[in-house]
């Protein structure tokens, strides 16, 4: 009697101890297995001076790291990405989180209404970004139309073409494309917060700003944290749309990271230098993520 | 050689005589069929621009060649931005899944000093090519085909700039009158740029909004190639051949940014944002009454082929039996882009994919292809332009082929240095912020110091080698 | 939530309520409609100016080309690719993310070199992988694919399940854990049915971030295995914009998910009147 609780007992003691391994083990696996290659290839690259008409792998030591400095193009490149990123992050937060309110109580016909609203988010977003190319065009576009309607008299703007207007292109098409995003995440979480909690705080007549401050925020604060997050790191690496809207240009004002990345690493084949801008990338986007990680923590 | 082979067939093997006599009289399409049939049951790839470029080796000539050789042909279809990545990046890591290639000719330079594309000339050679390589028009034969005097590739476009106008509005009393009255010469397809911008205000004074004087594609990539042409035909020359400093901001180059710019004013608006299509769209609709582009706007307007299931996506033409051709102002086109077969170095069935591209770009074959309904590839052969069947197609084609032919006579090279497509990118760039309204003159200031940082990159010492050679070709500037 | 609302109000609030859903709904989906219509366009109809707001007429030419044409079958690619993946992924994240919400396991460094892998540029690691799939024979392959798109989207699951979990009290599994379940157990009675919302939330992007890609695709495939995205580009060439198909292909693109997402809508939200205590 005593031999078999102590086997089940240590088993049971087995498999919790080592639980949490055993649960990690599978995809650390598969990390490990795709990521490490490409990070080990990317890192010796960069120390040599691969490009389109030189294969020779000789060690060039810190060649390609020093011309970062140099490169004004690349800077610019992440100046704009910021500039992005720091105006569609919060957009589609804000209207995420409107949404997922709209949506929270019992609707009829809410099932369809949210199934719509995802459809902006799962078009190819080279499509989403086409697709808003046609709808900008002076002539063939409804946009124009619609400006022209609401301004009283027709109005002629180059999306694409005019700087002043390129950005707000840019982040109208994402705004669009991936605030459903926020919206279904955030929909997900305020679900889940404590319903108790909500009654309790409308029985002690608590007005609507508090509940939202004390209770809900606190709540969804980890799916926020995250959502920002990954949809950071999502628009840093946006590509597609602006590819099809303006191709980086007028110029190379809406320039982004990840087309200059493209221009030097596909086009122009320099495959040791873009590793080493990939370095940089990965690099600030680390400092970044830890600062924003350790703060987002000791606030909770 | 010949000669020789049949004095001793005659005498020693009198029986296999009237076979190689046939040999010898057949053309280089039967002669690519006859050797590839020994590779029959095998598969060979061939990387192929995406789009409407592929339905030809997809619908025609790939299974063609597979009834005729029994060889399958496999298309891989490739997005022409990411073409040059593809196969630099397979012959970089050595997988060889590719055996012939379309390249543009610009890339040539670049693939052949990597290794990616194999040398052509023992195979042309060994399967007598030579004498039907002549029959490609000069333009393409000299310039697009040979690096440091080697054959890499086939030229088997023959893109080039031609002006389209509506003869209709240009043969209209009422126009012709008034326009005689106000700019003092006869309405006639401008000679330069100057009569190209009176022509086109005051077609658009009279006609807008219904018609505008002319439409240009202004989005990249393409207008990089007008500018090219423009910038040499005024004048222009990129660099300073002894200091291999850049020249695109000479005052010349700055006027000519400046007047392209000023063009758009009588051009629909929103010009600024036009691609490929959307040129076409205009045009087909009768909203432009000129534009420059190449070959295929000039099939499509004529109404030639948009019947068919794979022409769906053109617009209907508005403006059949009303499009008139002619050289551009100045009177020297740019040949822009063009494409070329090559063989991948990295292949294993070099000489089976070299056959399936002799036959492609043979005399015989060519010409069939060339009038493909839903065909990109222009006609690029003397015998293309002379081609009494061609000349049918539509009651315009004989004068088109005629303009093509000249056009290409006097066809102005793509600059083709080290690195090429970074000035490309460049160029693309700098016209691009002019569209949206930065000065011209620092526009030309920031591309030549573009040029600048490239060509010290690249090495001032090999660059100036590259240029100097391309400069010296007769395509290179006008004058030579 | 009804803030000492009569029943009069709240019908007044719900009423306002659909107003603003539908005008919402209609600027999101504005230009869905629009590449919607165009696949019912004829090419004039597409390019003319004023533009057409409703097609002549609902042509299903175009969809019945792309069937008869085999287009089609690169949705069928897609959908075994993306769905294998994710499946994979959500399996094998949200076990790891369970971990890692409950044990801290590698505490914060492997959390950090986990979200880490989601900030290289893809378009540098793609080649490492291309030579790597070349060397492995994976190339154009499905398996090759998969096994990507899986550690592609591992960083995603993990985080998003970590957040979702972390919001879970503790109390049931541990009320389970004293009942006597195994952690194995716990895991599948109690957190599982939890998470519901937040594994379907999840769900859906690792499906659409897997069905979306491009990049990886068109450089680790050649011939046989051509997804979805890429042969959209197909169609976007550059002296040709196949816009028909183009329009055609996404829309057909967009129902698997579209159907997905309202068939499991149930579980996504969880109405308000469950409560925190779960049997």
């Amino acid at each position: 009697m005593t031999t078999a609780t102590s086997l089940s007992h240590r088993l049971s003691l087995f498999s919790d101890r080592h639980f949490k391994y055993l649960m990690v083990a599978p995809a650390i696996f598969i990390l490990l297995l795709i990521g490490v290659f490409p990070l080990v290839y990317s890192f010796v690259v960069s120390f040599q001076n691969l490009t389109m008409s030189d294969a020779n792998t000789s060690f060039q030591g810190l060649l390609n790291y020093r011309q970062l400095f140099k490169d004004t193009r690349l800077w610019w490149a992440l100046a704009h990405t910021a500039l992005i990123t720091a105006i569609a992050l919060p957009l589609e937060l804000v209207f995420g989180f409107l949404l997922a309110q709209l949506f929270l109580e019992r609707m009829p016909g809410r099932q369809v209404y949210v199934a719509l609203l995802v459809l902006p988010t799962i078009l190819s977003p080279i499509v989403a970004g086409a697709t808003w190319r046609l709808m900008f065009d002076v002539r063939f576009g409804p946009v124009g139309q619609i400006v022209g309607f609401l301004a009283g008299s027709p109005v002629n703007l180059l999306w694409t073409v005019n700087p002043n207007l390129v950005y707000p292109a840019i982040l109208i098409c994402e705004v669009w494309q991936w605030t459903p995003f926020m919206f279904l995440l955030l929909l997900a979480a305020l679900s889940n917060v404590d319903a108790s909690q909500l009654e309790a705080a409308e029985l002690d007549g608590a007005s609507y700003g508090r509940v939202l401050r004390q209770i809900i925020i606190p709540a969804i604060k980890p799916v926020i944290a995250i959502a920002v997050l990954i949809r950071g790191l999502d628009l840093f690496r946006v590509f597609d749309i602006i590819w099809a809207l303006t191709q980086g240009g007028p110029g190379t004002m809406t320039e982004t990271i990840s087309l200059y990345t493209y221009v030097i690493g596909f086009v122009q084949f320099d495959t040791s230098y873009t590793a080493a801008v990939a370095f940089l990338v990965v690099l600030l986007l680390t400092v970044v993520v830890t600062w924003v990680l350790r703060r987002m923590e000791l606030v909770r | 050689m010949v000669r020789r082979r049949k004095v001793l067939s005659a005498g020693s093997l009198a029986l296999f005589a009237p076979s190689l006599t046939l040999a010898q009289s057949r053309n280089a399409a039967e002669t690519a069929v006859a050797a590839a049939k020994k590779f029959s049951g095998t598969e060979i790839s061939i990387v192929w621009e995406a789009g409407l470029q592929s339905l030809d080796p997809l619908k025609y000539s790939g299974p063609k060649w597979e009834k005729l050789t029994g060889i399958k042909v496999k298309v891989v279809e490739v997005p022409t931005d990411q073409m040059f990545t593809k196969i630099m990046q397979d012959f970089r890591s050595n997988a060889g899944a590719y055996d012939a290639l379309n390249v543009i000719p610009s890339w040539m330079p670049d693939l052949v000093k990597a290794g990616a594309l194999e040398p052509l000339d023992a195979l042309v050679d060994r399967h007598g090519y030579r004498e039907e390589l002549n029959d490609i028009a000069p333009a393409y034969r000299d310039n697009q085909m040979k690096v440091d005097n080697r054959i890499y590739g086939f030229p088997d476009d023959g893109d080039v700039m031609l002006l389209y106008y509506r003869k209709d509005i240009f043969e209209d009393p009422k126009m012709k009158e008034g326009f005689k009255a106000k700019y003092g010469y006869e309405l006639a397809p401008p000679k330069d740029w100057k009569q190209f911008s009176e022509i086109g205000s005051f077609i658009t004074e009279k006609m807008a909004p219904k018609t505008y004087g002319a439409g240009f594609f202004r989005a990249a990539p393409y207008p990089q190639y007008m500018y090219q042409e423009r910038f040499r035909m005024e004048g222009g020359q990129f660099f300073n051949a002894d200091t291999m400093k850049a020249t695109v901001n000479s005052d010349v180059g700055v006027r000519v940014l400046r007047q392209m710019l000023s063009d758009n004013k009588f051009m629909p608006p929103g010009v600024e944002q036009w691609n490929f299509v959307d040129n076409l769209a205009n045009f087909l609709q009768g909203t432009t009454a000129m534009t420059i582009s190449w070959p295929p706007y000039g099939r499509w307007a004529a109404g030639y082929g948009t019947n068919e299931e794979a022409m769906k996506w053109v617009p209907k033409t508005q403006v059949s039996g009303k499009v008139g051709y002619a050289l551009n102002p100045l009177g020297r086109p740019e040949l822009g882009v063009g494409f070329a077969l090559s063989v991948a170095s990295t292949s294993k069935k070099k000489e089976a994919a070299y056959l399936f591209i002799q036959w492609l770009n043979s005399k015989q074959t060519s010409l069939e292809r060339v009038q493909l309904p839903y065909t990109l590839r222009d006609p690029f052969r003397t015998s293309h332009y002379a081609s009494a069947e061609y000349r049918k197609l539509w009651p315009d084609a004989g004068a088109y082929l005629d303009t093509i032919k000249a056009s290409g006579e006097r066809g102005l090279l793509d600059l083709s240095l080290l690195q090429q497509d970074k000035y490309d990118e460049a160029m693309s760039k700098a016209l691009s912020s002019l569209w949206a309204g930065t000065d011209p003159k620092t526009v030309a200031d920031s591309l030549a110091a573009a040029f600048d940082a490239i060509t010290e990159k690249v090495g001032v010492a090999r660059q100036k080698d590259a240029y100097v050679a391309w400069a010296r070709k007769p395509g290179a500037y006008p004058g030579k | 939530m009804s803030f000492a609302a009569t029943p009069r109000q709240r019908r007044i609030r719900l009423t306002l309520r659909y107003a603003v859903a539908a005008i919402v709904t209609v600027l999101f989906l504005f230009p869905v409609y629009w590449l919607f219509a165009i696949s019912f366009k004829t090419p004039d109809e597409i390019f003319a100016v004023p533009p057409v707001w409703v097609p002549g007429e609902l042509r299903l030419d175009n969809y019945l080309a792309l069937f008869k044409e085999g287009d089609a079958a690169t949705i069928w690619n897609s959908l075994v690719i993306a769905g294998t993946s994710s499946a994979l992924a959500m399996a094998l994240g949200t076990f790891c993310a369970y971990s890692l919400a409950r044990f801290n396991t590698g505490g914060e460094n492997l959390a950090m070199w986990i979200i880490s892998q989601r900030m290289m540029p893809p378009i540098v690691i793609v080649f490492p992988v291309f030579l790597a799939f070349v060397y492995a024979g994976m190339v154009d392959t499905f398996h090759g694919l998969i096994l990507l798109y899986t550690a592609f989207n591992l960083p995603y699951v993990i985080w998003m399940m970590r957040g979702y979990i972390a919001d879970i009290p503790l109390e049931l599994e541990e009320s389970a854990l004293v009942d006597g379940c195994t952690r194995w157990q716990t895991f599948w009675k109690v957190v599982f049915p939890m998470a519901r919302s937040g594994l379907m939330a999840t769900a859906v992007f690792t499906f659409v971030f897997a069905w979306n890609d491009f990049i990886f695709a068109l450089i680790l495939t050649r011939t046989e295995v051509i997804t979805f995205p890429v042969q959209l580009t197909h169609y976007m060439g550059g002296q040709s914009q196949f816009w028909s198909k183009i329009s055609a292909m996404s829309v057909l693109g967009t129902l698997p998910v579209f159907i997905a997402v309202t068939l499991l809508q149930r579980y996504l939200v969880r109405g308000i009147s469950l409560g925190a205590v779960k049997g």
